[in-house]
Parts: structure tokens; sequence; C-alpha cells
């Protein structure tokens, strides 16, 4: 199992080489100067040049692919052309950020979706069953941006419950520990702080969660109508096995592999739709980060901020993947 | 007293507006100690009885009726929570597909933990151990730790009866316990199933298909026909001296190992389905019955004859003179040329990750030669690689070693000419119509996909649609059906007629009868028979059943992993064999 | 006969709401009356004609420019649809394409193919077509080649699980027998048992399309600044939601009901067409 798990992470390494090729392939398409745009307006053609050697950027393609790829794989990412600060200590200040919203969407996903999933599933062949399906359906309908604009809407303008801008409430500064700000905040003893992150975070989370926790119920629902058609489901219950723990003991565990992995695409997703959350709560996360920096096209922030959304995803897959493993004893060799 | 009796037991089942009894006015009584089995072809209603005493009806069902007494009580009129509360205790259930019966991914120790400690054992693990000892599992203590997909399909069988005994109960329901294993296997569980049943004086209802199984296994046999009982007695009686005319035509459609050979009863169309039985108000049977009359038309009631034999036909006088007709005479002369040649063939399969390769030998080193006009039976159970010798011969997968001739052409390699000669020689009929008939093309369509791939007209695919629907006796209306319009035998001769477009001379077939009713296997039987003699192809028939083979074809090889072990005339071999494999195979065919 | 997909409800329901966005989407100019870029600098953030100081040539009230919200509401739809219209069929050609080679052939194709997914999927779908925009520049066209390169893995991973299957069929194998060739088993014998899979998923792509250029638009990178689209005017309400809330409200409410006329036609399709379909949308 072990083995089988370790084949798999061993895959990772290659995409994460081609992703990074693809990024920056990607990137050299942009018709815009770095070199010109790090200098003042006032910069002549010779200086200009001179900057672009400095860069690099005279250098053949591949020979700047491999000098980035070195660089970025001792941990240097550049220096932002726009904020003229390293990349790295920008991405270290917004990548918790960023976490703590997605971890925070996660659960709120998977517990709407799971829940959910039962709650379709114990509605199956009933009255509700239409009801309850096309609500999912609507729900699919509305990515989480359009959730974001409509829980502000709802709960920050109309009904004045929750604040929707930034991590913390004006005045207050945040302690820096580990970037995580709930955690901060209890190590530091803050509990003003922790509430007023939590509120802060309520929003966003509850947004980008709910958005992405219709695929799980209908799948969890799918999965469960399956098992309980399989024989040993109906030789449970002839050897007189209650329904509560058919459902617990035999069919949940079951269905939930189905179900967890595709949680694990799901939360793929997840964690690349925070950069909207994140904008539109104009949370200090690297969503926000990247934006800017594809407004000023500041191509260190852009190439390191896309090349870590993919480490994310991938870890977030892999992760998924050994949980499955783990549960599925029919996958270990 | 009876463990179990239904008195006037009824499932009526909703189709649409109509209500058709499934069941209909079921009498049956199982004294302690006793095994009493169901025997009927699918859909006679025999699985009815054991989802009924579960009360775990498909939608749609329901029961009633008079009663439904176990050890007293009325099943029926039971709160559910009593009923239950028998399950697993007083009443166990013996499935039909072990392997997917078990929960996949808890372990075998945890499944028993669950089912013993429901049942009160305090230490289960010992308990459970010894269960599992005492049908015959090695290493049982081990066994508890693994899951069912590590274990072969018997073990999980020889599991679940374990489980099923593990509580002692009064009643044991096994619904066709056997039908997914290979014959030796269905030999040793019902060996298993017998000794428990001895030993804990345990009445046992057994559901099956197979009569001469059946009466191998029962004290006594309820024969069922579309929802009623047609004959029930003595287990020997039923099988040697069987009084309504379906128990005598169902004996006599099914081929047999032992004994002179003889033809096969051909019973004509099927058994009425749950929507046509609104229609029959009389004898069920009627329609299809060599001695029904006019006076059928009325439900006829179960008669007791002597001693405990009942049976549901006033004419019983006449059963014993209904005859299967003569054996297949076997082709006249000398078998023609040589069309298949085989020398030291083998495949073998590469498996497993980059870091543990294994090799799995399918085939290695078979020599045959097959003539024109030859039927060749080639029997083995699962795994014995006797579906990759016809996925070899047909070009599906490349030998590792060894050579194939055609017509006499190496076809071994992959190649324009071997693809060529195949198809002007060579057509393969598949084992599972559902699998093998395109649900997306109408029939007419399906049997001359060969001619649309040589580019024929319409007109011509047409024509020539009609005349091989006429050849395989369907009509030709059913040209314009998809093949799930179609029912189990018909789909299966539409797929040898697709086989049989361009009459090639060498038909290969995989387990072309397994799993369909002995009646339907008859007429499928007797229609191969038939466009033998009009088309003469030769013949190679992949097949586990014994009979079958010994019925249909003249030379037979047996395979045991990989390996044939043995090949000769059918009869020379089936009569005196030489080898361990070939006796065990003979000796573990239920004779009844 | 009507078949089956045609008399269910969300079908129905789902063919009603596209088609009303399709008919104004057309009609825009005729049904307008002004241009979506005619500012009046005099009469900005106007409310609703209905509320308070509401006028009634602006229907839906204007925006921090003073152009008319239900002008742009009506000019923003042809950009959805054009979007929608072409993204996920192209999308779609090209995943199919993928999907059927791949799992029909196997061996090094197939290998190749799973790879390309693999990595695909490694970018969330936002970032990989924010970069993708980023190399490419703005404009509609834009848009619509980021999602077919974004998106073909959507199709290609499904379809390619369900032609593995029909592949393993017999009556594949049984065509290859009677003398089909490998191009005529594909398009006769596999194709068509992946139809109804395929129109499933046509139709949920393109309410992803139409809410990939929304996100777009809204992030400053879709359609051009002379363009009038639906992310645009909900990036622009956003800051004077207090002011005039239907600046962001209005185009909110359009993409949702187009996105679930879409989903409502996929799911009614799915049912009908007895798809199965265990698929995200991200």
């Amino acid at each position: 199992m072990v083995l089988s798990f370790a084949r798999r992470l061993a895959a990772v390494g290659p995409i994460l080489l081609v992703v990074s090729l693809l990024l920056f392939v990607a990137l050299r398409l942009l018709p815009v100067d770095p070199a010109a745009m790090s200098m003042p307006p006032t910069a002549t053609k010779v200086e200009i040049e001179a900057a672009r050697s400095a860069m690099g950027l005279d250098r053949p393609l591949v020979e700047q692919y491999a000098i980035w790829l070195g660089q970025t794989l001792h941990g240097d990412f550049g220096t932002s052309i726009h904020m003229r600060r390293p990349v790295g200590g920008l991405l270290l200040e917004t990548l918790p950020a960023t976490i703590e919203l997605s971890v925070a969407a996660m659960i709120v996903a998977g517990l709407l979706g799971i829940g959910g999933g039962l709650a379709l599933f114990a509605l199956r062949n009933r009255r509700g069953e239409a009801v309850a399906e096309l609500t999912t359906t609507l729900m699919m309908s509305i990515p989480e941006f359009l959730w974001a604009l409509l829980f502000i809407f709802l709960f920050g303008v109309l009904l004045s419950a929750l604040p929707f801008t930034g991590r913390l409430d004006p005045g207050m500064t945040r302690p820096v520990v580990s970037g995580f700000l709930l955690l901060d905040a209890l190590l530091v003893g803050r509990p003003d702080i922790y509430a007023s992150a939590l509120r802060h975070l309520l929003l966003p989370a509850a947004a980008l969660g709910i958005a992405f926790a219709p695929p799980v119920m209908r799948v969890l629902r799918t999965s469960l109508v399956d098992v309980y058609q399989e024989d040993y489901i109906r030789q449970a219950r002839l050897r007189g096995v209650g329904e509560a723990r058919i459902l617990l003991a035999h069919a949940l565990k079951n269905a939930i592999l189905p179900t967890l992995t595709l949680m694990g695409v799901q939360f793929g997703f997840l964690f690349g739709g925070s950069l909207l959350v994140e904008v539109i709560y104009a949370y200090p996360g690297m969503g926000n980060l990247m934006v800017d920096a594809v407004r000023n096209a500041d191509l260190p922030i852009i190439q390191a901020v896309a090349l870590t959304y993919c480490v994310v995803v991938l870890a977030i897959t892999s992760a998924v993947d050994a949980l499955v493993l783990l549960l599925n004893p029919r996958l270990r060799a | 007293m009876s463990v179990l009796r239904a008195e006037g037991l009824i499932v009526p089942a909703r189709i649409g507006p109509l209500t058709v009894p499934a069941l209909r006015d079921l009498n049956l009584a199982l004294a302690p100690g006793k095994v009493l089995g169901l025997v009927g072809e699918s859909g006679a209603g025999k699985s009815m009885v054991g989802r009924a005493i579960a009360q775990m009806l498909p939608p749609g069902f329901t029961v009633s009726g008079r009663g439904l007494h176990f050890a007293g009580q009325d099943l029926l009129t039971m709160p559910a929570t009593e009923r239950r509360a028998l399950l697993g205790r007083q009443i166990a259930f013996i499935p039909q597909e072990p392997l997917s019966a078990l929960n996949p991914v808890r372990t075998i120790g945890s499944q028993f933990g669950e089912h013993l400690r429901r049942v009160g054992v305090a230490d289960w693990r010992a308990a459970a151990v010894a269960a599992l000892q005492s049908v015959h599992l090695p290493d049982p203590a081990g066994l508890l730790d693994r899951y069912p997909h590590q274990l072969s399909g018997g073990m999980c069988q020889r599991v679940l009866i374990a489980m099923a005994f593990a509580s002692k109960p009064a009643l044991v329901v096994a619904d066709e316990p056997t039908t997914a294993l290979d014959v030796t296997i269905q030999a040793r569980i019902i060996r298993v199933m017998r000794e428990l049943q001895q030993l804990h004086d345990t009445a046992v209802l057994f559901i099956t298909h197979d009569l001469r199984l059946a009466a191998e296994v029962c004290d006594e046999i309820a024969v069922l026909y579309a929802g009623g009982v047609v004959e029930h007695g003595p287990a020997e009686v039923v099988l040697n001296e069987p009084l309504h005319p379906y128990t005598k035509c169902l004996l006599l459609s099914a081929p047999e190992i032992h004994g002179p050979r003889r033809g096969l009863y051909t019973l004509p169309e099927q058994m009425p389905g749950l929507r046509a039985l609104a229609d029959i108000p009389g004898c069920r049977f009627a329609p299809r019955c060599p001695l029904a009359r006019e006076s059928c038309r009325n439900a006829p009631a179960l008669l007791v004859l002597k001693d405990a034999h009942r049976v549901a036909c006033p004419y019983p006088g006449e059963v014993p003179g209904i005859s299967a007709g003569p054996a297949l005479a076997a082709p006249e002369g000398q078998a023609g040329a040589v069309l298949v040649e085989a020398r030291d063939l083998g495949k073998t399969f590469r498996t497993g990750t980059p870091f543990r390769r294994r090799a799995v030998a399918a085939v290695q080193g078979v020599n045959f030669t097959l003539h024109e006009g030859e039927f060749l039976g080639v029997v083995g159970e699962s795994g014995s690689g006797k579906s990759t010798l016809a996925r070899l011969l047909m070009g599906l997968e490349r030998p590792t070693s060894g050579e194939i001739r055609l017509a006499g052409r190496d076809v071994s390699r992959w190649d324009g000419a071997a693809r060529r000669t195949r198809l002007q020689t060579a057509q393969m009929v598949f084992q599972d119509p559902q699998s093998a008939l395109n649900p997306r093309r109408r029939v007419a369509s399906i049997v001359t996909q060969a001619l649309e791939a040589a580019g024929l007209p319409a007109a011509t695919r047409e024509a020539k649609a009609a005349e091989i629907l006429a050849d395989l006796g369907m009509p030709a209306e059913l040209g314009s059906r998809f093949p799930n319009q179609l029912s189990g035998g018909q789909r299966q001769r539409v797929n040898i007629g697709r086989a049989l477009c361009l009459v090639p001379k060498l038909l290969v077939a995989d387990e072309i009868v397994s799993g369909l009713d002995v009646s339907v296997q008859a007429q499928l039987l007797a229609l191969l028979a038939r466009l033998r003699a009009e088309h003469r192809f030769a013949l190679l028939l992949i097949s586990h059943d014994l009979a079958v083979v010994r019925y249909l074809c003249e030379r037979v090889m047996v395979m045991q992993r990989g390996v044939v072990v043995e090949q000769g005339r059918t009869e020379d071999v089936f009569a005196n064999p030489q080898h361990p494999y070939t006796k065990e195979l003979l000796a573990a065919v239920p004779k009844g | 006969m009507i078949p089956r997909w045609a008399r269910d409800g969300r079908v129905l329901v789902g063919l009603v709401l596209l088609s009303a966005v399709l008919v104004v989407a057309l009609l825009a100019p005729w049904l307008a009356g002004m241009a979506p870029d005619d500012q009046d600098l005099l009469a900005t953030l106007l409310p609703a004609s209905w509320q308070d100081g509401g006028d009634a040539a602006h229907w839906l009230g204007t925006d921090s420019l003073g152009r008319d919200v239900f002008a742009r509401l009506l000019y923003g739809a042809r950009v959805a649809l054009t979007v929608a219209a072409i993204a996920a069929p192209g999308a779609m050609v090209a995943g199919t394409v993928a999907a059927l080679l791949a799992g029909y052939l196997g061996g090094w194709f197939d290998w190749l193919v799973g790879r390309a997914v693999d990595v695909w999927m490694s970018f969330p779908p936002v970032i990989l077509s924010l970069i993708l925009m980023v190399g490419l520049g703005t404009g509609t066209r834009n848009v619509i080649f980021a999602i077919m390169l974004v998106d073909w893995t959507r199709f290609c991973r499904v379809l390619r699980a369900e032609v593995l299957v029909v592949a393993r069929r017999d009556y594949v194998t049984a065509a290859g027998l009677v003398g089909f060739g490998h191009v005529r088993i594909l398009l006769r014998e596999v194709f068509p048992a992946i139809v109804p899979l395929l129109i499933t998923l046509l139709t949920l792509e393109m309410g992803i399309a139409v809410v990939v250029e929304a996100i777009l638009s809204f992030v400053g990178l879709g359609v051009k600044a002379d363009e009038v689209a639906w992310g645009q005017m909900i990036a622009d309400g956003r800051s004077t939601i207090y002011q005039a809330p239907f600046n962001l409200l209005a185009p909110v409410v359009a993409i949702f009901l187009t996105v679930a006329g879409f989903n409502l036609l996929g799911d009614g399709l799915r049912r009908s067409l007895d798809v199965r379909l265990l698929e995200g949308r991200g």
C-alpha cells in the first residue's frame, strides 16, 4: 500500500515540471517587456537593454527557463517588478491567509456536501425529492463569485450582520506568528482578535464552501443508491442487521469512496476559486496578490503564485488519493 | 410439527394497472431436519418464497395468504421488528453470488464478528474460528483479517455458509447457492452444507433451477411453474417417475452425462412472463404442454396421488409416454480436411506493476486439430484457459509461442493476410448477448453486419436479414426490434445469426448456452444441430457443462490451468476418463 | 411521438429560459432603446424606474457613468451567449477526439492524453484561464480560446472512461471480427454510445463557459474595455452597492438565469437520456 502511494507521489514530480514549463512558455507570450516596466519612464534605451541582460531576458528561452527553474527550486522566486520586494516574502505573507480561507471553505463544503447527500438519499422516492433535486440544480447554477456577492448583499448590506472586507476589524493589528490568523490570535492570547477574524472569515468561507458542495451531495446520493442495490446490503438485512447499522457500517463505508475521490477534485477547484472570493472580500491572500500582479504584468509574482496554486492542488489530490487508498482495501496491492 | 408451513401463500405483483400473482396458492410444509427443494426455471417464482419469508420483496410485490408459519408464529402478521429478530438467529440465508454478498471494504472477521455479536456470542473470535473450521476452510484465524476480494468464490460461499449456521438456526434458505461456482467447487459446497445441516438437524429450503442437483441434495422436491407448484413429492420419485408433463419435459430437455445417449425434448416458446400470466385462465403450462386438451383451460387442482406425491395434472398416466426422440446422429463418413491446427500454442499474460512483474501462463503447449464439419468441445472450469484459447484462434490475442494454422495458412502473426484468412473462414459467438449485441442497432442490422462491412447495398442486406432470421427460426418482424426488446433465447439466436451471416467454415462459440434456462438451452442446441446439417460448419464449443458437450460434440478436449490434460472422442473420454481431473469433473456432475 | 427528453419538465424550463435569453440577445438593439455605452453624466447612479428618484427612460437605472443598466444587460447577453455557443462545442470537439482515440487505441497515446489531463487538472481552472488571458490579451475571441484550452479536459476525462467501458464490450470486438475497420468501429459502434453523455456534457459546459466569461470580465481580463459583459457590470456595480443595487443585482440575476437554463436542460437530458454523470463543476 505504501508502495502504490509512493508510485502515485512519484508521478507528481514530472507533472510539476511540465506545469512549470507550460507556465513559463505561456507567460513569455506576453507582449510586455518586464525590463522596460522595471525602469523609471525616463530610462534610455541603453539602460533598458542593460536591465534586460541583467534580468537574463536576452538569453535563449530554454536557458531562461533553466535559470528560473533552478532559482525556484532553491526557494528564490525572484523580485517583484512592481512592488520591488522578494516574491518569496510576499508568498509567505499571503499563502497562509488563502489556506485558512480554503480550509474553512472545505469544512463548509464537506459538511454541507455530506449532510446534503444524506438528506437527498433519505428523501429518495418521497414527495420532497423533486424539490430537493431542483434546489441542488439551482445551487449548482450559482458559481462561487455570485455566492460571494449574494452573501455580501444579504448579510453585509441588508442585514448588516457580518463584515465583508479584510481579515480583521479596522484598528486591530495582526499578530504575526505563523500567518494563520485564527491560530496566531490564540497563540498571543487575544480572544477579541480571534472573534473578529472568525467573523471576517465567515462570509467568504461560506460563499466558497457552498459553491462546491452540491456536486458532493449528488455523488454521495448516487453512490448510496448504487450501494443499496448491492448483494451485501441485502445479505446484511437477511442477517437481521438493523437499518441504522446498515447505513453506517455497511453502505456509507462503500459510498464514501467515490465521494472522496470527487471531493479531491472539488477541493482543488475550490482552492482556485478562493481567488475570486478573496478579490470580492478584499481578503489579503494569494488571490489578490495574483490579480494585482496580473494587472501590473508583474511576471515573477504571476509565475510564483500560479506554481504555488498548482503545488497546493497536487498536495490536496495526493492527500485524497492516500485517504481513498487507506479506506479501499481493493486498491491496495 | 413443521418448521415452516405455507398455507395458500400468494405474492401479488402490480404491473401497471394489472395485479398478477407471482406466486399463487402455495402450500408447503418443511419438517425439522429435512431439505426441501424448490425447482423451476427463471420466472417460476421460486426465489419469491425466500423473499416472502424475509418479507423483502421487490417494489410492487406484496405477500398475503392464509399463513406463513415459522415455528408456530405467522410471519405474515408478525410485527416487523419481531421478524427481523428472527433473521440471522432462527432463519438464515445463503446467497446466490458469494463474491458480492460480502461487504468489500470490511474484513471477514469484522463481518463475522458483527453477526456473532448480534446473535449474542460472547467470545466471537473463537466462535468464528470454530465456524470457519466447520466448513473446512484452511487457516481460519488468518482468514478473519482478509478481505472478500482476496478469497475465491468458493471460499466466500463457505464463509457465508459458516455464518448462516453459526447461530444454529432452525431454518436455512439457500437460494441457488452454487450457481455462480464451478462444478467441482459446487460438489464441495454441497457436501459442506449437507454436513452442517445433518450436524445441527437444520431444515433447509434449497432453491435451484437444477432438478438433478435438487434430487441429490433434497428429501423432497416441489417443482414450480409460472408461480405455482405443479408437482411435489419425495426427491427420487419426482426425478425417476415424474407425473407432471412439465417435470418430465424439463428432465428430457437437459442433456445427461451418464446413461445412453438420447435426444433432447424441445419445449416450444418459453415460460410466460408475469404480464402474460393474466391472459392464461386455466393450467398455465397448457400452451406448451404436449398433453394439453380443451379441458385444460380450467385451472387444475393439486391432486393427491399415492403417498405424498402430489401433481397438478389430471392426466399423470400419460406422462411416462412423453419421449425425447433419438440422439443426434454422428455425421456420416470420414471427417473432412484439416481446418484448424494448433501446435504447441501458448499465451502468457504479463500483469502487475513495473516493480512486481508477474507472468501468468493462460494457455501452454496446446496441440490439436479440428477437421472441416467437426464439432469439438473444450471443457474446463474457470481459469482453465479455454476462453483464451478461443481468443487466440480468432486473433483477439497474439500467441506468445507456437503456431495456429487456419485453412492451411499460418495465422499466428498479426498481419493483413491473417486477418483476411480469418474473415473468410472463422467467426465467433460471444457468451453474453447483453454485451455482444450493440443496443443501438436493430436486429436486422446486427445479423447483416458482415455485409455492411463488405459494403453491400441496403436492399441486399435487408433480404439477407430476412433469410437469416428465418434460418434462426425467428419471425421476420423481429428484424426491426432492438436487442433489449428480445428474450434471452432470442438474443442468443441473433448472436449466432451474426456469426453465420457469411457462412464461415469455423464457428467458435464461448459458453453460448450457459446462464440460459434448460428449455431455452434445448431450443438453441436443436438450432445448432439443424444449422450444422444445413451449412456444414465446424464448431469449437467452449463450455463448462460437460453434458452439453457430450450431447453436441464428437470430440472433446479437457483443459486445466492452461493445459490440455485429455482429449479424444467424446464417448471414449466420458465413458473411460484417463486423467484424474477428468474423473473429478465427471464425478462432480450431479446425478440425481 | 415526442421523445422522452422533450417531455421532461426540466428540459422544457431550461429551453424556455435559454430561448428568452437568446431572443433578448438577438433583439438587444431594438429592445434597449439606447446604446449600452451612451453616457449621461448628469444622470449617474439613478435607481430603478419604480423607485424614488427613478427615471422612466432608465428602467433599471444607470451606472456611475450614467450608462443605462438595462441596455448593458441586454448587450451583455450577446457576449455571454457567443462565448457559450463557440467555446463549449470547441472544447467538446477537442476533448472528444482525444477521449475516443485514447480510450479506443490505448497504449502510448492513452498514456500521453492521461498525463496531459493530469497536468491540466493540477491547475485550478480559474488560475489557468487567468494565465492564458494574461498571455493572450483581452478580447472575446481570446476568452473563447482560453475556455477551449482549459475545458477540453472536462470532456476528455469523463468520455475516456465511458469509451473504455464501451470499447470493452463484445459487440465492438464482434464488429472487428465481421470486418469493420478501426475508423468504422469508432464511428459506428463506439461513438453512438457516448452521444447522450456528450450532449449532456455540452449543455453543462455552456453554462460553465458563461460563468468563466463573467469571471474573466469581472477581473478585467475578459472582453475588451469597449465591449459590454456581465462580469464587467458586476465589477463596476460592486462599489456602488449602497446607492444603486441594481447595477450589481441585475447582472447577477442574468448570469444565474442563464446558467440555470443550461443546468436545468443538462440535468433533464441526463435523466431522460439515462446518462450516469458523477462530475463536479469548478
